[in-house]
């Protein structure tokens, strides 16, 4: 039965038609991987060493233990925006002879493959192998490790947990910004307790028990979700609402572009994936926190720059990078109406242009932090309304995967708002506010650097008809293929 | 209105869609039939501009369809549910498609009236998304949509298929109204014979890509029809 999964699995990935685009990105992601992991390892068999340098007094395991809460955040938090969820088609295979439980194990099974599963092991198994070779206990070090790889699987499963079921989202995500919250301004820290607890992993090796027992929770979880919402009821038929309709004739004042603006709107109001981004972009108002104080940061300002540009820029860049694929379910009909590109375009440009706005506004409690950082939160604004907001929707026209956008509520696709192309088609944007900044600064001064970074701003947007001339052309000019790439169903 | 020439469409040599030539005249009713695979949608596709033709052209009203998009006010097409926004409610539906055909509110809402007893009660003030409504539903307001802004050319891929037999009946009284009183040119493509000969005044079949016949329906022409489908044709 396995076998059968595995070669639908096969086909769906190389005969999708995006694949074929997608194939120096997949090479790079490829390389990405195993640089990842080859650090991995290293820091693996290093990380004895220089903890036993850097805290000659500590023992390392113990310093490991204190610490490698972190490195379970870090996961959570990389998986939540990275990590694919498996997507299998599951309305055909619902009707002949194969047991649910088979599919789901199988589904669930598949998580477990995820690179970020092994960049754990590729970390851990080096360091316990060190550790044996330094003597310490056998036993201790071998349930140690097991208990890391199944606290691992219990990461992997709650982030499917959290992916898949908006309960489980809204009570474990607030949860976890009140205790890092609690933690970063010392009121509680709750990392002293769960060091202990990691210590007392390794000291007593029949603890391990407990985050096996945990992984087979999640995984029960996970498998009573997912069969309970294995009923076409749920997955097809979704339950229906009632529509309460919000009068926005007041849109009507901006002209050509109104009616698009208002159908965008309804989009972000009315369907759980771009309502999932707008909340999203709201978190990224307090990217600027993490960097403002850290002391290290104060003398990297090309850092500075780029949290600046993210503290205003959270919508236009989670939003932005997928605009064609948006109005993917009704694209063709966008194609044969009355509709130049320039107008439905330019919708989503104000829209941008909009929540920067808004996001600076609710940004001036950053002013605390002094006229500096302030200014470079607004050169950063300035940035992203006059340049980056067109570099993401040229970046748009390269994005040729559907959407399916009230999907949240299914368990049998992929929800994932983010995806490794779509970063990679992001790095541009996230380096240029820095290099904008980084050279004027480096051979003027910091005003300077301001200056250049909203000045480039500025000039797109006095040369907005132009450039938007430029990417009408090239959304023409890839209109066929986005059609047909569109066309194709999950 | 629609000049159709030495129009063919390749997928890696596969040619699924050949003609030489076809004219349809102004205030047509125009019936396109043929088994799976015979290009009736491929041909709305490259009216619309959905795909890119491999040789010739298109024509639609003096105006060369993949390269301009100055057929786009005067032209209005029902395809499949993609051509629905699901997000939306038929009402939000129909007067977003009005906004971008310059009519205003009141404009949709004196022609909706006219649609009542098609929509028999089931698609305005029903308080729900498109999205949730049911295929014939959906397909109900398709069809309605496709009327807002006086169009001139009305394209329907499948029009009769999901819908109740009232509203088949009724569908085929306002596709035959827009042809004779409007001067609208009609191109409905159909699987069901009877329906297209009920309805249309000249149907053209495609067979593998290519215009097998043209017909001016007459009273005899849904019998050749079935003949021909059936296999038992005489030559």
């Amino acid at each position: 039965m396995i076998k059968h999964f595995l070669n639908l699995e096969w086909k769906q990935f190389i005969r999708a038609s995006y694949f074929q685009k997608g194939l120096a990105i997949k090479i790079l992601l490829i390389f990405a991987a195993l640089y990842f992991g080859g650090i991995a390892i290293f820091a693996g068999i290093g990380l004895f060493f220089i903890l036993k340098k850097a805290l000659p007094n500590v023992d390392p395991i113990v310093s490991v233990n204190n610490f490698v809460i972190y490195w379970f955040l870090f996961q959570m938090v990389i998986r939540y925006f990275i990590q694919q969820l498996p997507v299998m088609n599951v309305k055909p295979l619902m009707t002949i002879p194969i047991k649910k439980d088979t599919m789901i194990h199988f589904l669930l099974g598949k998580t477990t493959l995820s690179f970020f599963n092994f960049l754990s092991l590729f970390l851990f198994l080096p360091f316990s192998v060190v550790l044996l070779f330094n003597g310490y206990a056998v036993l201790n070090v071998v349930c140690w490790f097991l208990s890391i790889m199944f606290l691992t699987l219990c990461v992997n499963y709650l982030n499917f947990l959290i992916n898949k079921s908006n309960t489980a989202f809204y009570i474990i995500a607030p949860t976890l910004i009140a205790l890092i919250a609690l933690e970063f301004y010392g009121v509680f820290a709750i990392s002293k307790p769960i060091g202990v607890a990691f210590n007392a992993l390794y000291n007593h090796p029949y603890l391990a028990v407990v985050p096996l027992l945990l992984m087979v929770g999640l995984y029960y979880l996970n498998f009573k979700y997912i069969k309970n919402s294995f009923y076409l009821d749920d997955t097809i038929s979704k339950k229906i609402k009632e529509v309460n309709a919000t009068d926005l004739s007041w849109i009507n004042r901006f002209g050509t572009v109104a009616p698009f603006l208002k159908n965008d709107i309804k989009l972000i109001w009315r369907n759980a994936r771009p309502k999932q981004v707008l909340m999203m972009s709201f978190f990224f108002l307090f990217y600027g926190l993490i960097f403002y104080t850290q002391p290290i940061y104060k003398d990297t300002p090309a850092i500075l720059a780029f949290a600046s540009m993210f503290v205003t820029g959270g919508f236009l860049l989670s939003f932005g990078q997928l605009v064609p694929s948006w109005d993917s379910e009704y694209y063709k009909m966008l194609m044969s109406q009355n509709i130049p590109y320039k107008q439905y375009l330019e919708s989503k440009w104000y829209l941008m242009v909009v929540a920067v706005t808004i996001s600076f506004v609710l940004s001036i409690p950053y002013l605390y932090f002094g006229w500096h950082i302030f200014g470079m939160i607004a050169a950063g604004a300035l940035f992203n309304i006059g340049l980056n907001s067109f570099i993401t929707l040229f970046g748009g026209a390269l994005n040729r995967v559907p959407i399916e956008l009230n999907v949240k509520a299914k368990a049998f696709s992929n929800t994932n708002g983010f995806n490794p192309t779509q970063m990679l088609i992001a790095l541009p944007k996230l380096l240029l506010p820095m290099i904008l900044f980084y050279i004027p600064y480096k051979l003027i001064n910091f005003e300077a650097g301001l200056i250049v970074l909203a000045l480039s701003g500025v000039l797109g947007i006095i040369f907005k008809n132009y450039i938007f001339n430029k990417i009408v052309a090239i959304y023409q000019k890839g209109k066929y293929k986005t059609v047909a790439a569109f066309g194709e169903k999950n | 209105m629609i000049m159709t020439s030495n129009l063919s469409k390749k997928y890696n040599d596969n040619l699924v869609l050949n003609i030489e030539s076809l004219d349809i005249p102004k205030g047509q009713s125009f019936g396109l039939v043929g088994n799976n695979g015979a290009g009736k949608t491929t041909y709305f596709s490259l009216l619309l501009d959905l795909i890119q033709p491999t040789t010739g052209f298109i024509k639609n009203n003096e105006v060369l369809v993949h390269e301009s998009e100055a057929w786009k006010p005067f032209t209005s097409a029902f395809i499949d549910e993609s051509f629905l926004i699901g997000y939306l409610t038929p009402e939000e539906y129909f007067y977003f498609i009005g906004e971008l055909r310059g009519q205003n509110k009141a404009d949709v809402d004196a022609l909706m009236a006219q649609f009542e007893d098609f929509f028999h009660g089931e698609i305005l003030n029903q308080k729900k998304y498109l999205r949730d409504l049911s295929k014939g539903n959906q397909k109900k307001a398709g069809i309605v949509a496709t009327l807002i802004g006086n169009p001139e050319v009305i394209i329907l891929d499948e029009p009769f298929a999901n819908l109740d037999p009232t509203t088949q009946i009724r569908l085929k009284g306002i596709i035959k109204d827009l042809a004779e009183k409007k001067g609208v040119t009609v191109l409905i493509s159909s699987h069901d014979l009877l329906h297209v000969t009920d309805v249309c005044e000249r149907i053209v079949v495609l067979e593998k890509g290519k215009i097998v016949k043209d017909l001016a329906t007459s009273e005899a022409t849904l019998k050749e029809l079935e003949a021909h489908f059936a296999g038992t044709e005489t030559i």
